[in-house]
């Protein structure tokens, strides 16, 4: 992947690119420290929709900084987080393995008024009972200031 | 949960004063190695003021929090759209609302779906947004 900034016609050609993925499983002494740093009820194990998104970011296949790379940018660009929706089909389990698949959904260049240029990109990760059967889907959006445009 | 109908208010969530140790061991379990999470300087050098900065699944959480003491459980929450609008910072006080704007029936199950928000107190909206939420049968 370059490490460019993509024009308008670049940011276009990266939809679809899918992320190698991986497999994440849910540990109980991990699910248990993520339920204390969030304040949340033991008892809930691993069934916040929180637990979407770390399973999925964590095995994506990527790290962020390279992730970022796709699109020309590092960490210390800025880019922030959008929207993140989740929708769970099933509960997650502990002691449970999920397999992660996911592709770049969208990246468009936008300009505001007080943002300036940036791009909005969409990002969609499955998380996959070992059984196949789609157990959770978190699409997010990742903004990406590009302030010398 | 029967006589849940469009308007009600969820009970409120408070929490805080938020925590730069639990941001710490939340970089360590996801593994993040942004310094705005753990290191008070790379905070100031960034212009983004003298505390930490708590983690976006962290501040997620909290809604999360406000709909499973509502309904039950964390696991009732079936789907969660939330908007990032700003953000918490080490020492804050924040609050998590919610309002059902609806109840609907779905393969058996009811549903209520809810805007909510969380908001830092005496501060700025941090994130808004919408949660579809099993209530029963």
């Amino acid at each position: 992947m370059t490490t460019a900034v993509p024009d308008e016609a670049g940011l276009a050609e990266l939809v679809g690119t899918e992320f190698p993925g991986g497999e994440f499983t849910f540990e109980q002494w991990w699910v248990r420290l993520v339920n204390d740093c969030a304040l949340a009820d033991p008892a809930d194990e691993a069934g916040s929709p929180v637990f979407v998104f770390l399973a999925a970011t964590s095995a994506m296949g990527v790290s962020w900084e390279q992730l970022w790379s796709w699109f020309g940018a590092r960490e210390s660009d800025g880019p922030m987080a959008g929207e993140i929706h989740t929708v769970q089909h099933r509960s997650l389990r502990v002691g449970g393995t999920y397999a992660v698949r996911g592709r770049i959904e969208s990246a468009r260049r936008k300009r505001g008024a007080r943002t300036g240029v940036f791009d909005l990109v969409g990002y969609r990760l499955d998380l996959h009972e070992t059984s196949g059967e789609l157990a959770a889907t978190c699409t997010s959006s990742i903004i990406f200031p590009r302030r010398s445009r | 949960m029967n006589a849940l109908r469009p308007g009600d208010v969820l009970p409120e969530y408070r929490v805080g004063p938020i925590s730069a140790e639990k941001m710490k061991t939340m970089s360590a379990l996801m593994r993040d190695a942004n310094p705005i999470h753990f290191d008070v300087a790379a905070v100031r050098g960034l212009g983004l003021g003298d505390r930490v900065i708590n983690q976006g699944p962290l501040n997620q959480a909290y809604v999360v929090n406000l709909l499973s003491r509502w309904a039950g459980g964390a696991h009732r929450v079936r789907e969660l759209r939330l908007r990032h609008l700003g953000a918490v910072h080490a020492g804050d006080r924040l609050r998590a609302h919610g309002t059902v704007t609806e109840v609907s029936e779905q393969d058996g199950e009811r549903l209520a779906h809810c805007e909510v928000g969380l908001d830092v107190l005496g501060g700025d909206p941090v994130l808004s947004g919408t949660a579809t939420v099993h209530i029963g049968r």
